[in-house]
């Protein structure tokens, strides 16, 4: 394989400035290809530049009165700093995340540029449009971003089809590649029983998880009138729900009378804790552009009941590596029901899904996938 | 028709003593006797009795009668004969002798050294297996059999080097697609002969079943569908304890291993061995294995000894200790596969036979293993050029290993060496490594339990993961330069 000059644009990375889980996915990836390429990512930070896992980091100190001018401002600073190790880096492929960058973009667009969607506005406001400005501004640069790049690269089939709608980018300029995983982050020797324990619930009793925020595409209501269904049959079946959101109050009051332990926003160790003690991860989702969550049950070898929609749908095999199931309670409770009453079966099936991580979720094959993009970058 | 090709894998492993602890007084020649079960003897007296001895009688009569048989004889195997059994051994000796049979090559302790990065000690190993081979039949073996059929394309670049004509591997479906197993097939330049997993599992794995719609297994049922076959040639292997251990005489087994040979003969399949196959039938193709394959469990990979975080933290334990083992046997018997396929932890009918094959439960073989592995290294600390350094690096018992936590408990993480404690620091919580940083835990560890004074000091109140890394990975850097 030939050895490229990549140059990463990404408004945070997981070492320094870090917002979300964008960090993790764009730094993962460059360290990943840093194994085959020679990689420079352009980020925030406020510490000197260094190299990291064999990436070199080259930060700048954004300012700004509003979030648009802000990413105006950084990507003029990133792109100075860029035309000072270019003249010696001699870069072959400019890579740009998420819309933060694009008047970077804009300024070196006459390079072999690539533009990757990790999640699109329209997405991040719940599958609505907006009608503020920044909301307009923001479509704006994704719409030009996906217009100048020389290719574009979405997390999944369904983000693809977003983008390709909403933006007009034509179907031959569009690659998926999906978001990798570091599944060791994510299993864990643990005795489930101990940690059964230390939440009251008996150590033989089933444990149902969902984990995501507590607003209304992840589904956590279709969940809860789910439950009703599932503990008619199961008294014996125990539920916790992590995470905060909106429609916590209102779940709370549904689900009085079941039995549901809602323990709000929980530090990563818990959820590693709570993930390796659980029997079944549940993953309710109306919409879900990749669904990493399902990446990590099955990193933690665990069964998953999940929508059939967005990514979750590219990803499980139903009955091979998971159940897939309507957005509906019915559906969902039935999902439910038959991975508590087959508890061995279901052990098979979160084993197979470590397995497909092992095989395609690795960062390594993702780099490889990545890389055959930019082969056709210039062609 | 094509011809067939049944081989045999013995092997017996030096299992761990299950009621291993630390006793400094012991001498190094009484190591043997702490690291190792007395349940050696027992088990191979009682393997003897029902299988080596009565299947090789067997044996040894068809292969007068123009029978065709290949076996591999692993090196922990022949001690253990040669100490409490050498009567199978002289049985042993005259089929190695024998005429129509045919010895194949394999590590001599049966060991996962060809999956190690550096592949010396597998080499040596090998090279060790031979000469032992030499010694006792006169035979120097000139096709391989790695360990459990474990294989990849830098094993196959190895085997090859060693000047080997072939090797047996595992007919892996995911590796021939459409193609049949009953060719040869090359690998990096190396003759590969598959085995058929079907036929095989209708012996190793169906014969006693007793739901299985064939059941019972009849030689003659057996041999017809051996000829119904297409192809240039069946592979058949099998653990040699099949006949009389896995399954015991009561299942008739024996009478299918008596009247197998006649059967065949009777439907006009020949048997073969080895070699001649190679030299009869030139590759028909050629396979690439870039994921390491074996014949275990229903995965066909390295999942069985490589599967878990137990066995990833021992694997790669077993490999740094090379440093540490001045005289190399002991190392080298703690490599042998058996000790890493009891720590797996797989469910329905696979983890069933990982239990059955086991003497002890799938924590308590890490644990063990890890105990004896850290006293090996201790009592060798004092052989080695800085000692200071190596106390620091050693690989430490479940006790001493570093296990995190958060404030409601352990979070499932267990460093066992330096080296393992910064991987962990990438992938443990954050919150987890702040903990242990606002306690002192860390410094403290590395002070009592590693005795590094200026390590402790110099990571003492760093909160940034990175920074935590990349000061401790300068140090091990450092001190792993004091030992090579």
């Amino acid at each position: 394989m030939e050895s490229l000059n990549v140059a990463f644009f990404c408004w945070e990375s997981l070492y320094a400035e870090r917002v979300g889980g964008l960090a993790s996915a764009a730094t993962r990836l460059a360290e990943a290809l840093a194994k085959n390429h020679n990689v420079h990512f352009f980020t925030r930070g406020w510490m000197q530049d260094q190299e990291i896992n064999g990436v070199s980091y080259h930060y700048c100190q954004p300012q700004g009165n509003n979030t648009v001018q802000y990413c105006e401002n950084m990507s003029n600073q990133m792109v100075d700093q860029f035309q000072q190790s270019d003249p010696q880096e001699k870069f072959d492929i400019l890579h740009f995340h998420d819309w933060h960058p694009i008047q970077a973009l804009h300024r070196l667009q006459d390079r072999e540029t690539i533009l990757t969607f990790h999640s699109t506005e329209y997405g991040r406001n719940g599958n609505q449009y907006g009608d503020w400005w920044e909301y307009k501004e923001i479509s704006g640069k994704e719409w030009y971003g996906g217009l100048v790049a020389k290719k574009v690269t979405a997390v999944s089939t369904v983000m693809k089809h977003e983008v390709m709608q909403l933006y007009n980018v034509p179907d031959w300029k569009c690659d998926v590649v999906p978001n990798g995983i570091v599944p060791e982050q994510y299993r864990a020797s643990i005795d489930p029983g101990d940690v059964k324990r230390a939440y009251g619930i008996h150590p033989y009793a089933p444990l149902i998880l969902f984990i995501g925020r507590l607003v209304y595409q992840k589904g956590p209501d279709l969940f809860i009138e789910a439950l009703r269904k599932v503990c008619r049959d199961r008294w014996d079946a125990k539920v916790i729900v992590a995470g905060d959101g909106g429609m916590r109050q209102y779940l709370q009051e549904r689900a009085r009378d079941l039995p549901v332990n809602f323990v709000g926003y929980i530090p990563d160790s818990e959820y590693i804790r709570l993930l390796n003690a659980c029997d079944l991860v549940v993953i309710p989702s109306r919409n879900e552009p990749f669904g990493l969550v399902l990446l990590e049950a099955w990193s933690a070898e665990k069964p998953v009941v999940a929508c059939d929609v967005g990514g979750l749908s590219e990803n499980i095999d139903t009955f091979i590596n998971g159940i897939k199931v309507q957005p509906e309670p019915e559906s969902l409770a039935w999902g439910i029901g038959t991975m508590i009453g087959d508890p061995v079966h279901a052990q098979v099936l979160g084993r197979r899904g470590r397995t497909k991580v092992d095989r395609q979720f690795l960062w390594n094959p993702i780099a490889n996938r990545m890389t055959d993009t930019y082969a056709r970058v210039g062609g | 028709m094509p011809d067939v090709c049944i081989g045999f894998e013995v092997h017996q492993p030096f299992r761990l003593n299950r009621h291993f602890s630390p006793d400094p007084k012991k001498k190094e020649k009484d190591l043997h006797a702490l690291y190792f079960d007395e349940l050696n003897r027992e088990v191979l007296e009682r393997v003897a009795e029902k299988c080596y001895l009565p299947a090789t009688r067997i044996i040894l009569d068809k292969l007068d009668e123009g029978f065709h048989c290949t076996f591999s004889f692993s090196g922990t195997l022949i001690e253990q004969l040669e100490k409490w059994k050498p009567d199978v051994l002289s049985l042993f000796d005259q089929v190695a002798r024998h005429r129509n049979s045919e010895i194949l090559g394999q590590t001599y302790y049966h060991s996962i050294a060809g999956c190690f990065g550096d592949k010396s000690e597998f080499v040596a190993q090998a090279g060790m297996h031979t000469d032992l081979m030499y010694d006792l039949f006169k035979i120097r073996p000139t096709v391989f059999e790695n360990t459990e059929f474990t294989f990849n394309n830098q094993i196959a670049s190895c085997v090859k080097k060693m000047g080997y004509a072939g090797i047996f591997t595992e007919g892996v479906d995911r590796i021939l697609d459409w193609r049949s197993p009953h060719h040869i097939y090359s690998c990096n330049d190396l003759p590969v002969l598959l085995r058929d997993i079907q036929l095989s599992d209708d012996i190793a794995f169906r014969f006693g079943n007793q739901g299985w719609d064939k059941y019972p297994l009849t030689a003659d049922t057996y041999a017809e569908w051996i000829s119904g076959t297409s192809g240039d040639l069946v592979n058949i292997f099998l653990d040699y304890e099949t006949f009389g251990e896995h399954f015991w005489k009561e299942t008739g087994i024996f009478n299918f291993l008596t009247y197998l040979p006649e059967e065949l003969e009777k439907r006009g399949v020949r048997t073969t061995l080895p070699t001649e196959a190679l030299e009869n039938y030139p590759p028909v193709g050629t396979i690439d294995v870039r994921d390491t394959i074996s014949w275990a469990d229903i995965e066909k990979d390295a999942s069985a000894w490589m599967g878990n975080e137990r066995q990833h933290t021992a694997y790669s334990a077993i490999q740094k200790a090379a440093t540490f083992a001045k005289g190399k046997a002991i190392w080298r018997y703690l490599q042998t596969s058996d000790h890493f396929y009891y720590m797996a932890s797989k469910y329905g009918t696979c983890g069933e036979v990982h239990n059955y094959f086991s003497h002890h439960e799938a924590d308590d073989a890490f644990k063990i293993y890890m105990a004896i592995l850290a006293d090996f290294e201790n009592r060798n600390i004092r052989f080695m050029k800085n000692k200071r350094s190596a106390k620091t690096l050693r690989t430490l018992t479940p006790e001493e290993a570093f296990h995190f936590a958060s404030p409601s408990g352990h979070v499932g993480y267990a460093a066992y060496s330096l080296d393992q404690f910064c991987d962990l620091l990438q992938v443990v919580p954050a919150d987890s490594i702040a903990y242990h940083q606002e306690r002192g835990d860390i410094a403290q560890w590395i002070e009592h339990v590693l005795f590094d004074q200026k390590l402790a000091t110099d990571i003492s109140g760093i909160t940034d993961r990175q920074d935590l890394i990349s000061t401790l990975t300068e140090r091990r850097k450092l001190l792993w330069s004091h030992l090579t």
